[in-house]
């Protein structure tokens, strides 16, 4: 438990280090590499974690959906009045919205309907609420939409209002009242917004019915209990809450990071097996120097030190180097290749950019994995180092 | 079974300590078998050279175990957002019934192999090596001490259930829990004040007297105690709440990780007290030794006091 | 103060071939002498330098310096003997060739971790008396097989050791070199070191600065 560092044996390390060109070359590119690819997977998967995290975040709690035939079915409006009731619950929402393939130009818009007066459950529906008089909406039939749709309506001559077909062959005419910038490159490009009255018109809808039902929960801990208690009352629906969502996008990417966590043992075994092989290999002119420092007074001890100095001067640059590689390959450069791995998200969301997490623990998790793994690979070759026979310098 | 990238990074240096420690227990058993200092024969040079060796491969078990064990409560904390209901370490540690032994070993482990290394750099020290055989006798017995915490380790994240609800500290270290973690609520928590006080004044009165004996017991018992005034009492003053009493809470950044300096504090100190009366060092090493106890003991005291003092100035009543 | 009592050394090069190194020797050096080994290639002289030097261990017999047995140190502390007691000269200088002269001097100080100023205290010190303090930062492997023989003999006096161990010092010399060799010797026997001579080379006989010569045959003093 000597206190001082021993500079003069950093730097006797160092010039070894450096005598000894390629070996150290070739052992620090591996390290670096193990220690990059770690690092990469982790900070990706820590970013895809918060993203999904804070996707979750935003949607509603629960949902319910009304099942019939084994099908997703319009639920009544009544339903709500029921589930405000339940304890806990903080507020229900009757949501009116589904999908429209517009045949001329081939692409799917998805149009969601709001009242005015009722709270939203998303906050750039109160932005279009502000923006437009939804009253007057109402009355002469219009709807607000993307700026994306609004360019693919043009193409097709539609400038001023769109001739919808309700189910039953007949046209529906809604103006175009104005012209929103989502908040997402998906929602500018595919999501138009109408009073309900009018979606459900073009939906062939029943007056009292709407298409499913979210609910906010005071306490997010409650959310469960919630769900439960509205399966009860109402046994024909379907209750989705986030934490179902979030199970299942969790087990898809765990699923995913267990693979990478297997390669992983077989990657680090491999490099403890080539750092093992190439510290045992001594040239002789590595012997010689051993003699020598043993005969001029260096003890086994100081010997096996001075390896050790080497094992961390060598291992804690090629740690560090790893680690900044792959903050500049995830965080600069968006980790091209390794990320499309990681695809089973990015289908559910087509793009995003992994946000920046800086995690201290993972930077712990790496260093335990790499470090260590590498300090014990040189324990047996070293102590054969310093147990060289001296006598056969003086030869 | 848990199989997050910590507990896999356990796992494989757990591997790693198998094998080197085993390979360092079978050189001990030949050396604690066949050492002769005395003899000149080609098999004791052998010995000799081997004996590095196993010096070696527990320093580097040591030397990772330290961190690796910050590193392991710092997993247990992480995990424990996983499982239902714990709320911290305490939680994932109660969660299966090989936790808290785990634990208890984890630390044992940590003090045996502390002791082992001063016993062999005293060894080292001497021309005679007189404790060679003495500590390699220890390390035998250390291998199966570590190779138990090995395996409770594995057996303890494997049984972890992620879908089973544990309690959470709130309850495992409550008055009225029912385990007998809450026994200890018994004490009178003036009684155990006096104790605690009372073992560090006798520490510093056996530092005076220069008896190392009773110098070691006292910090022995003072392990013991202050780990008990910390969950009755100064732990409350942390969280500034009368009824929170959890010992690992404290290690969260909520707390400014003011937990792992009082846990350090408290095993340098402990550890540098008890160790005197086991080693038969020259005097100024037994000096420095007890120097150190006596510095960590103190900080331990005055970091622990400084809670309760600073909530009483605050706020002019005790909790 | 260096005495061999007895002393055998066998070799094991395999189970059925061991080699006897030494047989029976007894030698006693006083302090302040000069002492040569002769012998032919072979008979066992760098085996008696490096028992003295405790890198290794006799088979039998015992070998004492300074009243201290050696022959029976533990590893760390033959190695702690060595750096305080012997300065090593070695045939081939066995100089790391890559670093400076002066990292060369220091080696045997480096585990000790002396404070900077003691350090270069001791380095000026050997670098002044074997003169090569102008080539202090030139890197080993330019410079002359004298300059190199110079920063070994520096080396090997940089702990100020009470016995230089030389062990076929002028093999690789011309004889100018190795006649200024010769007056090194004289100037560290001046400093009152005892020097343990290993050589062939008849230069060394019958020198006046010369205390004693021993002659080995196969690991066997001749008289
Ligand atoms: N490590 C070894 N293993 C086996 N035999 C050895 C070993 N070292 C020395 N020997 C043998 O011991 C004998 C004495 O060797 P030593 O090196 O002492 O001779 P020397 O007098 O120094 O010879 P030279 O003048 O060639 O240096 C030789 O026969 C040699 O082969
Ligand atoms: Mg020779």
């Amino acid at each position: 438990m000597r206190s001082k560092i021993n500079f003069y044996l950093i730097e006797y390390a160092l010039n070894a280090l450096l005598r000894e060109k390629y070996k150290s070359f070739f052992i620090m590119s591996i390290f670096t590499l193990l220690t990059f690819l770690l690092t990469s997977v982790f900070f990706i998967t820590n970013s895809i974690k918060y993203e999904l995290q804070s996707t979750v975040d935003t949607l509603p709690q629960i949902i319910v959906q009304k099942i019939k035939a084994g099908r997703h079915y319009d639920i009544d409006e009544s339903v709500v009045d029921d589930v405000l009731d339940i304890a806990g619950v903080d507020d229900a929402v009757a949501r009116v919205w589904g999908y429209y393939y517009f045949e001329n130009a081939g692409v799917n818009f998805s149009i969601v309907g709001i009242d005015a007066y009722e709270k939203q459950y998303k906050k750039s529906f109160e932005n279009i609420i502000e923006d437009f008089d939804f009253a007057t909406l109402e009355q002469t039939p219009s709807m607000v939409v993307g700026r994306g749709v609004k360019e693919i309506m043009k193409q097709s001559y539609y400038d001023e209002y769109f001739n919808f077909i309700k189910p039953d062959g007949s046209l529906k005419r809604v103006d175009v009242a104005g012209v929103f910038d989502g908040q997402t490159q998906l929602e500018s490009n595919d999501m138009i917004v109408m009073p309900k009255e009018t979606l459900k018109e073009i939906f062939g809808m029943d007056e009292m019915q709407a298409t499913d039902i979210v609910v906010k929960v005071k306490n997010p801990q409650e959310v469960s209990t919630v769900a439960a208690k509205i399966k009860l009352i109402y046994p024909d629906t379907r209750i989705i809450t986030t934490q179902d969502l979030q199970i299942s996008y969790q087990n898809i990417f765990d699923y995913k990071s267990g693979i990478f966590l297997a390669l992983f043992v077989i990657a680090i075994f491999t490099f403890f097996i080539i750092i093992y092989d190439k510290a045992s290999g001594l040239s002789s002119e590595e012997k010689r120097e051993i003699g020598i420092l043993k005969a001029i007074g260096w003890k086994i001890d100081d010997i096996l030190k001075e390896k050790f100095y080497e094992a961390f001067i060598l291992s804690l640059f090629a740690y560090l180097l790893g680690v900044i590689l792959a903050l500049l390959y995830v965080y600069l450069f968006q980790a091209p290749i390794l990320r499309d791995i990681f695809v089973g998200y990015s289908q559910l969301k087509t793009s995003f950019e992994l946000p920046f997490i800086f995690d201290l623990h993972t930077l712990f998790l790496v260093f335990f994995l790499s470090v260590p793994v590498y300090v014990a690979a040189i324990i047996i070759p070293s102590w054969k180092i310093a147990t060289l026979e001296a006598d056969e310098v003086i030869r | 079974m848990i199989l997050t990238p910590e507990v896999l990074a356990i796992f494989i240096l757990n591997t790693i300590f198998a094998f080197f420690a085993t390979i360092a227990f079978v050189l001990s058993v030949k050396i604690f078998l066949h050492w002769n200092i005395k003899s000149v024969s080609q098999s004791q040079y052998k010995l000799e050279k081997q004996s590095y060796l196993s010096a070696t491969i527990i320093k580097y078990i040591f030397a990772i175990k330290v961190p690796l064990f910050l590193f392991f409560i710092f997993t247990l904390d992480k995990i424990s957002k996983v499982i239902t209901g714990a709320m911290c370490g305490a939680g994932v540690v109660d969660a299966t019934p090989y936790g808290t032994y785990l634990l208890i070993l984890k630390v044992i482990n940590l003090y045996v192999f502390a002791y082992w290394l001063m016993l062999n750099s005293v060894d080292m020290k001497n021309e005679e090596q007189p404790y060679t055989k003495l500590k390699f006798g220890i390390y035998i017995i250390a291998f199966f001490l570590l190779m138990g915490e090995l395996v409770l380790e594995g057996v303890m994240f494997n049984s972890i259930d992620i879908d089973k609800m544990v309690s959470c500290c709130g309850t495992i270290y409550s008055s009225t829990a029912s385990s007998y973690i809450s026994n200890i609520f018994s004490i009178d928590t003036g009684m155990l004040l006096f104790l605690f006080y009372g073992t560090y004044v006798l520490i510093m009165l056996f530092a005076l007297l220069k008896n190392k004996y009773l110098f070691s017991i006292a910090n022995l018992f003072f392990i013991i105690i202050s780990i008990i005034a910390i969950i009755v009492f100064f732990g409350t003053y942390i969280y500034q709440l009368p009824t929170h009493h959890c010992p690992f809470c404290f290690l969260q950044k909520d707390y400014y990780y003011v937990g792992y300096l009082i846990y350090i504090f408290l095993f340098l100190g402990t550890f540098y007290g008890v160790i005197v009366a086991f080693i038969d060092a020259k005097k100024e090493q037994m000096q420095r030794d007890t120097k150190i106890s006596l510095v960590f003991n103190t900080l331990l005291v005055l970091l622990l006091s400084a809670y309760p003092l600073i909530y009483y100035i605050k706020n002019g009543v005790w909790l | 103060m260096i005495e061999l009592k007895n002393v055998n050394k066998n070799y094991e090069v395999n189970k059925n071939n061991i080699v006897n190194a030494l047989q029976n020797i007894n030698i006693s050096i006083q302090e302040g002498e000069l002492f040569v080994l002769k012998g032919a290639s072979g008979s066992g002289k760098s085996t008696v330098l490096s028992l003295i030097a405790a890198l290794s261990k006799p088979t039998s017999g015992e070998v004492i310096v300074d009243a201290k047995q050696i022959s029976k140190l533990p590893d760390n502390f033959a190695s702690e003997y060595r750096r305080d007691n012997i300065g090593f000269i070695f045939q081939k200088y066995n100089l790391i060739p890559t670093l400076s002269v002066s990292e060369n001097i220091l080696l045997p100080l480096v585990p000790l971790n002396l404070p900077a100023q003691e350090a270069q205290q001791k380095l000026q010190r050997v670098m002044k008396m074997f003169d090569i303090s102008h080539k202090a930062e030139a890197v080993v492997k330019n410079l002359s097989g004298g300059e190199q023989q110079r920063v070994a003999i520096a080396r090997a006096n940089v702990n100020d050791p009470k016995i230089i161990i030389a062990d076929e010092p002028t093999a690789n010399l011309d004889e100018r070199l190795s006649l200024s060799f010769i007056e090194i010797l004289k100037e560290l026997k001046a400093l009152k070191k005892t020097i343990v001579i290993a050589t062939h080379d008849p230069l060394f006989f019958n020198l006046d600065c010369v205390d004693r010569e021993i002659e080995l045959h196969k690991g066997n003093i001749l008289s």
